[in-house]
């Protein structure tokens, strides 16, 4: 028996917005959902388990029947759905009243109920979120009765607010295996067992990582199950670190070659450490013309040794200004404060000598 | 403190020279470039050590200077010097290959570790930079006066506020307000490209709620049009009780129209049996059952033709019906999806609001914090060093000009002036010879009070170079008064022939 395991697909998302990218990021979202059915029409799997989120927001009718048409297009396959916190089905959802193609099984209200089919042999408790939180620990009393074939949980949630998840408990209770969503990224609590596949696509500059879904088989009781990326590009973290001899143009040609190295379709969040020349005025905006730059963290100094500087500086202002800082746990804020300080102190300074 | 004594090994120019010092005045005597400058460095570097600077900057720094050509593994000497009432003799080696130092308590033979931070200590807390703002007085570089005025209201501002002259706390306050424009700028771009994104989001938040206004507006005119359609599942047509009617009079006509035909029948009958009245009464009761029967079926082909217009009319009506209930469901859900749209923009718009927290904000807050730390600190030094310095710098001005010049003032705008005995006169206005005076003073009192309770010596670097004999008479008799440690350098003897003249002790040193 093959499945795919999928979750926090949030159609109708359109992350980073503002940027120059963002436009696409919305329709890419739905794409490789696509590519997903049409991959299973191509090969095609016994189980489709989507654990929540399949929409950002509130899906209109319109967006139900592409789904729908999209879940018609692959009869062989049975589709396992629920509501998460984001597309919840509230009073006035219109989950509550869409009729689902044949081969889709829609877990409806917030009451847990279980799934049985013959052919083939399986068996899916769920249950599908009415409300935006939910506190109560619904998953962590629920036991399979003892019946043959696959035996699966499709859970959305695991923080305080989002039905809390004891992972011993719900682990140990079992099943053959724990269809997990809610978390973006990709995440196995137990091998091949209690698995979170993370977002089909990253939804926002935190969804750092790979992203894809997790593909299975269930033989004689014995499931196996790995991770496949699939999402169309990734956010990365890219670190430049800066020397006392770098400059702008310097620090411009490290990052191209970085992102051309590592794929010029990723999202960035470029962090600079190390320490710079205390006369370079780094531009770190122009590093966002380069590519797909979300952010520039700038967490480098100029080269000064605050120390040193304070035996040179003790009893003058300058003195006392790195006194004051280096007295305490500097948060980030007056770490960057220090530098600042010294740097215009100093570069300021009249040349006496 | 007070320098007894120094043999330089090699350092710069200068090689195996040893000199003696007195703790008043002593004049170290030389021509141009013969290295006046140098004996100067090579004090500093002795108690502050010799730093080599990284990369580029090392081939112009200090170290590269006056490290000697001849023999660079021997690279400093030794002094021996005085503080707090304890001797000590320093020697230093800088070579690149074996650099090493000494500090020996000649008074009691303990050796101390420099590298330890032991000499900090025997120097009583002053730092290197306190040391070249109080020990080293330089000529003022200017040579116009009006730059002249301004190079001394930055000492006096610098000291004030900073303790070092260098400082130049209005050009740092300046770059530290660029730096955060500069963020700002950047900040409000994204503000204002965020409230653009919020925006389009209300601008499609009211296109769809005019489209839930249009649907209303369908719906009322629907509804209006409708007239007497009931919107309840079951009910009645206008038309069913006539056509009820017709059905029932239809029945009634047929029951008529029998019941005619067998009376008429039977009369025939019976008249005919009987005969008794011959046959024409038979004939005239057949002809008038006959007309009432033709009567009769004329009422009723009208009823039927009536009754089948009726339920025609009744089935466009229920059509109609039909069509209108489906036409309100549809507007019904169309409104429903408006609806959801519209919450959907409206969750969309609440995101808008949290992600606003950026980068910017973190380099302004730092940038501000920088700001009020260095005001605050500066407020703080100003409290302790500003105005003792003032008054301090008044004192000596008063003694060195003979009572003609008094209090230096300074305002707000960081403007100096001197009160004489009648006016204020601002520093404009001064003569060079006075404003040397006035930078003497300064220079001097900042040496008390920046250096705490340890006076250390102070070199005067060629600065009485425009001073007239009177008010250099005045300067080197106050300067004996003062019992400190002075190295006057200098190119020219006057200096010596004027202490020789007033008959001030003092020792010559020759390079």
């Amino acid at each position: 028996m093959k499945f795919i395991h999928l979750a926090d697909v949030h159609l109708g998302a359109v992350p980073d917005k503002g940027c120059p990218w963002s436009a696409g990021r919305g329709e890419e979202i739905w794409e490789t959902f696509r590519r997903v059915i049409a991959g299973i029409r191509e090969n095609p799997v016994d189980l489709l388990f989507i654990a929540g989120d399949l929409f950002h927001r509130q899906p209109l009718p319109g967006e139900l029947k592409e789904v729908n048409y999209l879940f018609s297009t692959i009869p062989e396959t049975h589709v396992f759905l629920m509501a998460g916190n984001h597309d919840c089905m509230r009073k006035d959802s219109f989950y509550r009243t869409f009729s689902w193609a044949e081969n889709v099984h829609f877990f409806a209200g917030e009451k847990m109920r279980r799934i049985r089919l013959e052919k083939p042999r399986v068996t899916v408790y769920g249950l599908g979120y009415e409300h935006q939180e939910i506190r109560e620990p619904l998953y962590d009393g629920v036991k399979p009765s003892e019946e043959d074939g696959f035996r699966v949980l499709l859970a959305h949630g695991g923080d305080e607010n989002h039905i809390p998840i004891n992972v011993r408990a719900v682990s140990q209770a079992g099943f053959d295996y724990i269809a997990l969503g809610h978390i973006h990224r990709p995440q196995v609590l137990v091998q091949n067992k209690m698995i979170y596949p993370g977002a089909l696509e990253p939804i926002d500059r935190n969804d750092t990582g790979p992203h894809g879904y997790v593909e299975g088989t269930y033989e004689d009781g014995l499931v196996q199950a790995e991770f496949v990326p699939f999402a169309s590009r990734s956010y990365q973290k890219l670190v430049l670190t800066l020397r006392e001899d770098s400059t702008q143009l310097s620090l411009e040609d490290m990052l191209r070659m970085d992102i051309k190295r590592q794929g010029a379709r990723n999202i960035y969040h470029v962090v600079l450490r190390g320490v710079r020349s205390p006369d370079l005025l780094l531009i770190s905006e122009k590093l966002k013309s380069l590519g797909n730059v979300i952010e520039v963290e700038d967490l480098s100094h100029p080269a000064y040794d605050p120390e040193a500087l304070l035996r040179q500086y003790g009893g003058t202002l300058i003195g006392d200004y790195i006194e004051y800082f280096l007295d305490k746990e500097m948060s980030l804020a007056e770490e960057k404060a220090l530098y600042y300080g010294l740097q215009a102190l100093l570069e300021t300074s009249r040349q006496v000598k | 403190m007070k320098i007894k004594r120094l043999i330089i090994r090699n350092f710069g120019g200068i090689h195996e020279k040893s000199m003696e010092f007195l703790p008043g005045i002593n004049v170290l005597y030389g021509e141009n470039e013969s290295g006046k400058t140098t004996v100067y460095a090579f004090l500093k570097s002795m108690f502050y050590g010799l730093r080599r600077q990284r990369g580029r900057a090392a081939r112009n720094d200090a170290y590269a200077l006056y490290e000697p050509w001849e023999n660079p593994s021997v690279y400093g000497g030794t002094v021996w010097f005085e503080n707090g009432g304890r001797n000590f003799r320093l020697s230093r080696n800088f070579s690149r290959t074996g650099p090493s130092s000494e500090l020996l308590c000649e008074d009691d033979g303990e050796v101390m570790d420099v590298e330890q931070g032991d000499l900090d200590g025997v120097l009583g807390g002053v730092s290197e930079v306190i040391y070249e703002n109080t020990v080293a007085v330089g000529q003022l570089k200017s040579v116009t006066g009006p730059e002249l005025v301004k190079e001394l209201q930055n000492y006096m501002a610098s000291y004030q506020g900073t303790a070092d002259s260098s400082v130049d706390l209005g050009r740092a306050m300046q770059m530290l307000k660029m730096t955060r424009k500069g963020f700002q700028v950047q900040a409000d771009r994204r503000k204002k490209e965020l409230a653009i994104q919020k925006e389009k989001i209300l601008a499609h938040m009211n296109y769809v709620r005019g489209e839930m206004e249009e649907l209303k507006e369908k719906r009322k005119a629907l509804l209006e049009d409708a007239g007497d359609y009931s919107l309840e599942e079951e009910g009645g047509t206008p038309m069913d009780g006539r056509i009820e009617e017709l059905a029932r009079r239809k029945k009634r006509l047929n029951g008529f129209m029998a019941a005619t035909a067998a009376v008429m029948i039977l009369a025939a009958v019976l008249l005919g049996v009987f005969l008794t009245e011959g046959i024409w009464p038979v004939i005239a009761a057949l002809t008038a059952g006959a007309s009432a029967l033709t009567a009769e079926f004329i009422m009723r082909r009208k009823t039927v033709q009536e009754w089948n217009k009726r339920i025609n009319m009744r089935e466009k009506w229920l059509h109609r019906r039909e069509k209108f209930r489906w036409n309100m469901e549809s507007l019904r859900e169309s409104y429903r999806e408006k609806r959801m749209s519209l919450g959907n923009l409206q969750s969309e718009y609440e995101e808008e609001e949290e992600t606003t927290a950026q980068a910017e904000e973190l380099e302004v807050e730092a940038l501000n914090l920088a700001m009020e730390t260095i005001e605050k600190l500066s407020g703080g030094i100003h409290n302790q060093v500003g105005d003792r310095l003032r008054r301090r710098t008044s004192e000596i001005l008063r003694e060195i000009t003979g009572g003609k010049y008094g209090e230096v003032l300074m305002d707000e705008a960081l403007h100096m002036s001197v009160n004489t005995e009648e006016r204020i006169v601002p520093l404009e206005r001064l003569s060079r010879g006075t404003l040397e005076q006035i930078y003497f003073a300064l220079r001097m009192a900042a040496g008390e009070i920046l250096c705490g309770e340890e006076e250390f010596p102070v070199i005067l670097d060629d600065v009485f170079g425009m001073y007239d004999e009177d008010r250099l008479r005045a300067v080197l008799r106050w300067l004996e008064k003062e019992k400190r440690q002075i190295i006057i350098s200098t190119c020219h003897r006057r200096e010596m022939e004027l202490l020789e003249r007033e008959g001030i002790p003092y020792r010559q040193i020759l390079l």
